[in-house]
């Protein structure tokens, strides 16, 4: 990067957004013991939309099936962290295979085991399924999501099944997941102007052409998502060491939609996208979710059904694809002049 | 065999009944630049996908230095020394100028830094190094060819194949385009096959011409010598007209 890459650094770029998620995460999180929460939940979710922006955003290629990543992260964090009597004893997991009951380590290596192993699976899968593109890609990612699922929810002797398993010990600080997540987006941002991450947008620009410059387009989308993989992987981690529980649903077609959505919502052809998808959802979600329950939101009461969140971030989903596929940050980074413009 | 060059021996290809390629073969020597002219519908980009690699031939073979290529993808022939241009463009658009052509010398595995220095000189080469910082959506269509001539030259091909580089361009930037063919001549030095139906263009830059007329080749030889030519000039120049 010294002597300049193809595509020049830009400062604005990559530590804009850090600045503007630990401002939020400083203020959000400190508001009360709930919005903390909320807080750390929020950065798991924006881990994992890094990790779709990687591959999906810049290969242009539709993937349904990072949360088996997710599923494989979480999993193995929860698992390898989790106290040993729980795994041997508890209820939910009396049929589990013995030689698992013993693992364990601590939960910055179960982290780092967890997205390297899921960055594994991904590389091992994804040497299939990059051979696809477009509708079949969809396809075969989406059953992938759908393999994983069933193999985790139906099989006891790996995990807690279709149960859940408790005690997995909790990052209370969350400064932990923002640094966590601003190493993420170093990470990303650096991948997306290295000649590595050009490459690949160049193959979602125009598939017919990256060819003729030597460009193997199979090779630079299986090394995006086995990155992806990784990242998606630590998404997971940090998920079941905020939610404390390891449950084979939270990663299924729920989470994948609505990391999707922000993805897709935010502009899934950039960093800054990825991030602005993930608090304006978040706080829509959130805003709804109160109204859902009938909270107040700045004293203000306004009641709506149950349900209505979910259909209103679909219906915002399906608006952007119609007429804004290029999200709210159409493709740009993030700038302080055009940020001010607005 | 003729080494070094790029070769094209008995090439035929059908599509369904009809028969788009007959038995075409072609040499083109290191450094040379052919033409290729022919009627609309002659099978003339059929035969340079099949050169670069993107249709399958049903017969004959393609070689680049008596080595044959049959059955290898375009991006391995791009690593043998094959580069193309499209008859549309094809740039990549929400790229620079600059990332589109540093890709050309990226793809084959060059360093960040070979690209950049690559870049600016071809850029400068054909003049539109002002062009490098924009976006390749927001160029005018003349500059985009420019754009994707230098992006293939970016990889210094041994052969570069081009179809119809100066379709759609005007009479200010035609020329543009032979000074800048000329310059990627002299600096770089490859063979080029020039698909066009421009007659002036390809008499003013080749020299040698091949011409296809329903799949079969009529006429190999001399540009002026094609102009009088009696088989070329009613299958051709009859009814294109020479202008
Ligand atoms: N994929 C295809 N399937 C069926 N027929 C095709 C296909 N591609 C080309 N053809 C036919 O083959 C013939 C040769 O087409 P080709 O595009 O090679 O001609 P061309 O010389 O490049 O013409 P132009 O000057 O119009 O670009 C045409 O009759 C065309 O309709
Ligand atoms: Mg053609």
């Amino acid at each position: 990067m010294r002597h300049g890459g193809v595509t020049k650094f830009s400062f604005q770029n990559l530590f804009g957004p850090i600045i503007i998620i630990s401002a939020l995460t400083f203020f959000v999180g400190r508001t009360s013991a709930s919005l903390q929460l909320i807080t750390q939940f929020t950065l798991c979710y924006f881990m994992m939309v890094l990790a779709l922006q990687v591959f999906v955003g810049n290969s242009g290629v539709l993937s349904f099936g990072h949360g088996s990543f997710a599923l494989i992260g979480s999993y193995i964090s929860g698992m390898l962290t989790a106290p040993i009597n729980i795994k041997g004893h508890a209820l939910a997991m009396n049929q589990l295979w013995q030689a698992l009951v013993p693992l364990h380590t601590n939960i910055y290596l179960a982290l780092l085991i967890s997205a390297i192993i899921s960055a594994f699976f991904a590389a091992l899968t994804g040497s299939l399924l990059m051979r696809l593109s477009g509708l079949s890609a969809g396809i075969a990612t989406f059953a992938l999501l759908g393999v994983t699922y069933n193999v985790f929810f139906n099989n006891k002797r790996i995990g807690p099944g279709s149960q859940a398993l408790p005690a997995v010990p909790t990052i209370s600080n969350t400064y932990i997941l923002l640094l966590l997540a601003a190493l993420a987006i170093v990470v990303v941002y650096l991948f997306n102007i290295s000649s590595l991450g050009r490459t690949l947008i160049a193959t979602r620009e125009d598939a017919m052409a990256a060819p003729a410059l030597g460009i193997n387009i199979y090779r630079v989308r299986l090394i995006a998502f086995t990155l992806s993989g990784f990242l998606a992987g630590l998404s997971g981690g940090m998920y079941v060491h905020v939610a404390g529980t390891f449950q084979v649903q939270d990663y299924y077609l729920e989470f994948t939609f609505l990391t999707l959505s922000m993805l897709i919502i935010g502009g899934s052809a950039s960093l800054w996208g990825a991030l602005l998808g993930t608090i304006v959802i978040s706080t829509i979600g959130q805003l709804l979710l109160m109204m859902e329950q009938d909270l107040p939101i700045f004293g203000i009461h306004a009641h709506i059904p149950e349900g209505s969140r979910a259909v209103i971030i679909a219906v915002a989903f399906v608006a952007v694809l119609l007429w804004r596929s290029s999200g709210i940050a159409n493709g740009k980074e993030f700038s302080i002049p055009t940020f001010w413009r607005k | 065999m003729n080494k070094k060059a790029f070769q094209a021996d008995q090439v035929s290809k059908s599509f369904g009944a009809l028969r788009v390629l007959d038995n075409v073969s072609i040499t083109i020597n290191p450094g040379e630049v052919v033409g290729l002219l022919g009627p609309n519908g002659a099978g003339k980009s059929t035969f340079i996908n099949i050169l670069a690699g993107y249709e399958r031939q049903d017969g004959g073979t393609v070689t680049i230095d008596g080595h044959p290529l049959d059955g290898l993808s375009p991006s391995a022939r791009a690593k043998l020394g094959v580069a193309r241009t499209f008859q549309s463009g094809r740039l990549f658009s929400k790229l620079t100028v600059a990332e589109n052509v540093a890709l050309g010398a990226i793809g084959l595995g060059n360093s960040a830094k070979v690209a950049k220095e690559r870049t600016q000189s071809i850029l400068e080469i054909l003049g539109i190094e002002k062009l490098s910082p924009y976006q390749a959506e927001s160029i005018s269509h003349g500059n985009a060819r420019l754009v994707g001539l230098a992006r293939a030259v970016a990889a210094h091909p041994e052969y570069l194949i081009m179809d119809e580089p100066a379709a759609g361009l005007n009479e200010d930037e035609a020329p543009r385009l032979i000074h800048a063919l000329e310059s990627v001549t002299k600096n770089i030095g490859c063979g080029m096959l020039l698909v066009e139906h421009n007659v002036k263009l390809v008499t003013d830059a080749c020299s040698r011409v091949i011409v296809l007329a329903t799949g079969t080749l009529i006429f190999d030889g001399d540009p002026h010598e094609a102009l009088k030519h009696e088989e070329v000039k009613s299958a051709y120049l009859g009814n294109a007209g020479v202008h």
